[in-house]
Order: structure tokens, then sequence, then C-alpha cells
């Protein structure tokens, strides 16, 4: 074997990712000539200072993403879904209202589709052209779930049902069309946390409207969902200098439970270098745990002139 | 070199790991989660790892486990349950390496007035030692290091990563990325030798 062909074999060697012949070959080069043995000791001094990078995780990162995933999958992440263009949302309780917006726009660009369901207790399996049944517009096609509100017998052998029934529609249309926005702002609201990830991430490059600006505000400082705070402060990113925007962002540096949202937080509010955060920024020093958190803290202040205390 | 975790944990739990799968596939919640709890520690370290970054390592557990979770159904069976996961991870990973290439960015670094902070040197809680020279030496090597994996194509960042720091055999590698054991090993070379010219005054 000649030096050449061997120093190509070094790495794979060390990691011992050789055939088993091709191996003995190297080893047997390694102990007859000393500049190949160098240079198997150089692979071996890299590899070890590379050992000297490891990367730590932060404490309840582990946590934080598992709760994430659970929650995204009890709140009904679509299992084996086939793809449905950019996204596709389900809405609780929003029937009928949108009903012709079908028709109105034709989907061009971003387009934005929205299915619109009402998740309710119970599917009447109502079948129509059973005798005596009244209620019209029933047919096996249509969708209906509905929760059956009153049952009152008369004297006849008939019988009274009252029950609120929803049909599910399909809307698309373009991001900037304001009933899609309206659409977007109340599934903002909705129970579903996969359905509130989506909208949030759809509303988020619209903050400059002041309505979407105020969902944003409202999902970062009382969503539960971690992705959604965390999407919602993606959006207010250049609102920050904002008074109402930097208010909020500093009670959620002060109240947040999720690491990944208060380091973005932090560096939101710390790149501005505003006076009028000095307290807060004082307050962290004094009770994070993070300690990037802390630090990006400290140093503002410093930064700032002002004490790191509140003393 | 590194152990290799989560494959020896995959090897290890094989029978309970496939009633897992099985039972998931069936659609028994908890035993998904019993599954995600048995690898998404391996996962988490390898994005971070990979991408140094808290919010994108979270971002990449979030959607390798939801597209597991998607995809469960269509699992035969006919290649290990970590490699199966493995090729979606490692793609996601890429995917973002890529993307950081094309955007030169690195979101471990972030720039101060004060000039570069590394926010990962944040969670180094051991950062201060003893000795200053040694401390700054080390210091350093660590940021000749960060620079010499940047320097590395996304394709022999990972090979470079699932070999030296998870510990995986090349083999394997080859398998989850979807090409040979012999490119995989051009990969490793290629991405040592990167290695060795940068870091060549340090080892």
């Amino acid at each position: 074997m000649t030096c050449d062909s061997v120093s190509k074999l070094i790495p794979l060697y060390f990691y011992a990712e050789l055939p088993p012949d091709e191996e003995d070959r190297v080893e047997q080069h390694l102990h007859e000539c000393q500049a190949c043995a160098r240079e198997m000791e150089r692979q071996r001094s890299l590899a070890a200072a590379l050992d000297i990078r490891h990367t730590e995780i932060p404490p309840r990162l582990l946590g934080d993403c598992r709760a994430d995933l659970m929650a995204a999958i009890q709140g009904g992440a679509p299992r084996r879904e086939p793809a449905k263009g950019p996204w596709t949302l389900f809405l609780e309780a929003l029937g009928g209202t949108f009903a012709g917006m079908v028709r109105v726009r034709q989907p061009v660009g971003a387009m934005a589709l929205i299915a619109l369901g009402f998740v309710a207790a119970r599917f009447t399996g109502v079948t129509p052209g059973h005798s005596g049944l009244t209620t019209a517009g029933l047919g096996p096609s249509d969708e209906v779930f509905s929760t059956v509100r009153s049952v009152q017998p008369d004297n006849g052998g008939r019988v009274q049902i009252a029950f609120d029934e929803t049909h599910r529609k399909v809307v698309s249309g373009n991001m900037d069309d304001e009933n899609i926005r309206r659409l977007l702002l109340a599934a903002a609201h909705e129970q579903n946390a996969a359905v509130r990830v989506e909208s949030v991430d759809l509303l988020k490059g619209q903050a400059a409207e002041a309505e979407v600006r105020d969902a944003l505000l409202n999902a970062v400082a009382h969503d539960s969902n971690d992705g959604v705070r965390l999407k919602a402060l993606e959006g207010l990113k250049p609102f920050a200098a904002d008074p109402a925007v930097s208010k909020t962002l500093a009670q959620v540096l002060l109240t947040d439970h999720n690491d990944a949202v208060r380091m973005q937080v932090v560096d939101l509010l710390v790149a501005r270098r505003d006076d009028s955060t000095v307290g807060v920024l004082q307050n962290v020093v004094q009770r994070e745990e993070n300690n990037y958190v802390r630090l990006k803290c400290e140093k503002a202040l410093k930064d700032m002139n002002a004490s790191i205390g509140t003393f | 070199m590194a152990h290799d975790a989560a494959g020896a944990v995959g090897a290890r739990l094989s029978p309970q790991v496939d009633s897992l799968i099985r039972a998931a596939q069936r659609g028994d919640q908890e035993a998904f989660e019993q599954l995600v709890r048995a690898y998404d520690q391996s996962v988490l370290r390898l994005a971070m790892n990979l991408l140094r970054s808290p919010e994108d390592a979270r971002d990449v557990y979030q959607e390798a486990f939801l597209r597991v979770y998607r995809n469960l159904q269509s699992f035969r069976f006919d290649c290990s349950f970590h490699t199966w996961l493995y090729r979606i991870v490692t793609n996601i990973c890429l995917d973002q390496l890529r993307k950081r290439k094309v955007r030169k960015e690195e979101p471990a670094v972030v720039e101060t007035s004060e000039g570069p902070i590394d926010r990962m040197e944040a969670f180094e809680e051991d950062a201060a030692e003893a000795d200053p020279e040694r401390s700054m030496w080390n210091l350093q090597l660590k940021q000749k290091i960060e620079g010499a994996l940047q320097d590395l194509t996304p394709r022999e960042r990972m090979v470079f990563e699932l070999r030296h720091y998870q510990g995986l055999r090349l083999r394997n590698i080859g398998e989850m990325l979807g090409t040979t054991e012999e490119a995989a090993k051009n990969c490793l070379f290629r991405a040592t030798q990167k290695m060795r010219s940068v870091l060549g005054d340090f080892v």
C-alpha cells in the first residue's frame, strides 16, 4: 500500500468503516510508516478536539416540544390527510355567513382555502322523507351536525324538536380579502390549537392592519399554545416600537413560562434600548431563570447606564 | 467517538417498539406518545447540534413527529423505525441547512452593539474555567470548529454529524439519506479533509 492511498483511508480507518481486509492492510502500513502514523495521530487529535463542542439542550425545551406536539395532535392535526393546498382549516360554528363567497372570488396567487365545519355534540342522522318531518333542505349529501335544544311532544302524538344545524362550507380567496381576514381573525380564537397556529401564521404578515395587530397581541399575551405565541411574536417584530406592542411584550417577558418565547421577546425589547423598559428589565434580572434572557437584560441595562438591581 | 445512543435504543427495544408502532397505527394515542418518548431526545439533540438554535430545533421536532403521526400508517416494517424516523428528521434538517446557506445566516450568533455573541454560550453554564488561558484557547477552538462546520455543504455536514457526533454507521447513514454507503464514505472523507484544513493549527 502506498502512503498516498493510505492517507485517503485514514478517516475511514479511524471511524472503523473499512472492510476487514483493507483495515488490516492499513494497520500494517501504519506500523511500518512513521509519516502515516503521524497522520493517523493528527486524525485522532482532530476528533478529540471536535468533541469539545457539545450542545446543551436548554432545560424545558424537551418538555415544551412534547407539549406542543401533543397539543397539535390532540387539537386535531389531520391524520393522513391528502395534500390540500397551502392550508386547510376547520372552523367551528361559522355557518352560512359566507355562503356566497365561493363563487365571488377566484383563487389567485396566495390562495386561502378554508373549510368551515361545525363539530357538535351529536350528529342527528336525520334523513329526509320520514313521515311528517317538515324541515326542508335536509339532503343526504349535506353534512349536517346538530345539537338538539328541546323536545316537546303535543297531544296529537307528534313531537316538536328544536335543533341547531350548521352546514360545512368551503370558501377560498386571497389573503388580502377582507372576508378571508375576518375568518382568519375568528380562527385565531378557535379551540383547536392547530387551527390557531395556522391562522396566526397567515395573519402575521398583515400586522400593519390595526385589527390584525390587536389579534396578534391578544394571542401573544393569552394563547395557551407556545407555537401560537411564537408565531404571533414573529408578526409583531416590526412593530416593537409601538407603545401598545412594547407594553404587552414587557408583560409577556415577565409572565410567559416558555423559554423560547421569552428569548424572542427579550431580543425585541432590548434591541430598542428604550428607557421605558428599564423597570421591566431590572425585574427580569431579579427573577429570570434562563441565562440567555437574564444576560441580555443585564447587557441592555449596562448599555443604558442603568443599575442592574432595583435596590 | 460518540456512542450510538439512538441506534442502540432502537435495537434493544425492537420488539417493544414494534408493538408500540402497531398499537399507534391502530390509533392508540398513548402508544404513540411512548414511541415519541423513546426517540425524541436523540432527535432533539441532533437538531440542536446541527442548527444550534432552540427555536429551529423545536420546529424540526414538531414537524418531524407530526409527519410521523400522519404517515405512521404507511410504515411497513421494511426498515427499522429508527431509520424511517431519521429519514424524516434528516430531510427536514437538510432543508433548514440549505435555507441557511442561501440566506448566509448563522442564527446561533447574534450581532449586538458589542460585537457578536453566541446564543448557545449562554446555555453553557460551565463556561468559566479555572485557567483563563485555557478557557480562551477553548473558546477560540469552539469558534474555529463552528466556522469549519459551516463551511461544509449541508450533506457533508449531515454525514459528519451522524457519524462523528451521533455515532451511526455509514451504511445506515446512506440508507437514511437515500444514497449509497460509498457516497456517504466520500462525503465523510471530504468533510474530514475540510475540517483538517481549517483546524490545522489547533490540532
